[in-house]
């Protein structure tokens, strides 16, 4: 039986129709209910065999919330199966239970997705304390969030704000269009120090 | 060493004659690091009661190494091909602010660059060629006539 079908076979006998197999770009992907995330890496490590856990992070899907991914890995004799875990979390309130009960490694990756996107995990309903991992005590913000600004983007000047003949302290003769803006960065008359 | 496969991408090269300083290759940057400057002359009309055209000239083309991912989003944007991978891996200065490259030793990567992929088999030839030939074909017509 080919490792997709296995894969199927175990999700439909596991949690039925809750979950979802994605059918875009490999690693194969499964889509789970957020409810039902320890038990769906259960079945990936007992079930299928994938006993080494890869790591695990989060993806900011703007207005869909957060998707939290997990990548697994059975190991076969002739090489090696890839599995991905997902589920999706609300942007209001994005808390997972922690996977660490069923792989111990998953602690040091989902503190970094706290850090990183502001996702809780919980263990047996009470929030896990998270201890700051990469970034310094006092820092505000989730960096990896897509709404998170970047402040040294608005405090230097774009390259690309010149015009075509135009150069550093000698504008263009003719300012036909309106000055072109860098993409995601505010205007720094909105955001920022005034 | 073994030799680096064709499109390593090892440093970015310029060729000047090729740029129009369009600022495309330094908005579309993800990293900033990509710096030009230009100004505009006016040429005057070549023909009587024409009109004066106007044309940028590159004055500085810069880029920051230090800053550069190795995405190749300038190279693929240039609408002139003025930019290429050059397998030559940059050797690293030993001052951060030595990494920015202006476009003289960017321009030195050129001897380095590896001719274009040839074309698939059956592919329509490259719109220049084509354009050269009918050129060509029309010359050729002419004098027989």
């Amino acid at each position: 039986m080919s490792w997709s079908d296995r894969v199927d076979q175990a999700y439909a006998a596991a949690l039925g129709e809750a979950s979802l197999r994605d059918e875009g770009f490999p690693p194969l992907t499964v889509e789970v209910p957020a409810d039902r995330w320890v038990e769906a890496l259960a079945v990936a490590r007992d079930v299928l065999g994938c006993t080494f856990f890869d790591w695990l992070s989060a993806v900011d899907e703007g207005e869909g919330g957060f998707a939290v991914l997990c990548h697994v890995v059975a190991r076969r004799t002739a090489g090696v199966e890839h599995l991905a875990v997902r589920c999706l979390l609300p942007r209001s309130r994005p808390v997972l239970a922690s996977a660490a009960g069923v792989f111990a490694g998953a602690r040091w990756h989902e503190r970094e997705t706290h850090e990183m996107f502001g996702v809780d995990f919980t263990d047996g309903g009470a929030l896990l304390p998270m201890v700051p991992l990469l970034l310094p005590e006092e820092f505000e913000g989730h960096p990896l969030r897509k709404d998170f600004v970047l402040a040294s983007r608005v405090a230097i000047p774009w390259p690309g704000a010149k015009e075509p003949g135009e150069s550093e302290g000698a504008p263009a003769t003719s300012r036909s269009r309106r000055k072109a803006r860098p993409a995601g960065v505010p205007d720094p008359d909105e955001w920022g120090p005034r | 060493m073994s030799p680096l496969p064709a499109r390593s991408r090892g440093v970015i090269a310029l060729i000047e004659e090729n740029c129009t300083s369009c600022m495309l290759c330094a908005r579309e940057c993800p990293s900033w690091c990509i710096h030009i400057d230009s100004h505009t002359e006016t040429v005057p009309a070549s023909t009587e009661g024409g009109r004066d055209r106007t044309r940028t000239v590159l004055d500085r083309f810069a880029i920051d190494w230090s800053l550069c991912m190795y995405c190749s989003i300038c190279i693929e944007v240039c609408p002139f091909d003025a930019l290429h991978w050059s397998p030559e891996l940059a050797a690293p200065e030993g001052d951060i602010r030595e990494l920015t490259h202006e476009r003289d030793q960017l321009e030195a990567w050129l001897a380095s660059v590896p001719e274009p992929q040839p074309l698939d088999e059956r592919a329509e030839p490259a719109k220049e060629i084509a354009a050269a030939r009918r050129a060509a074909d029309r010359a050729r017509l002419g004098r027989q006539a």
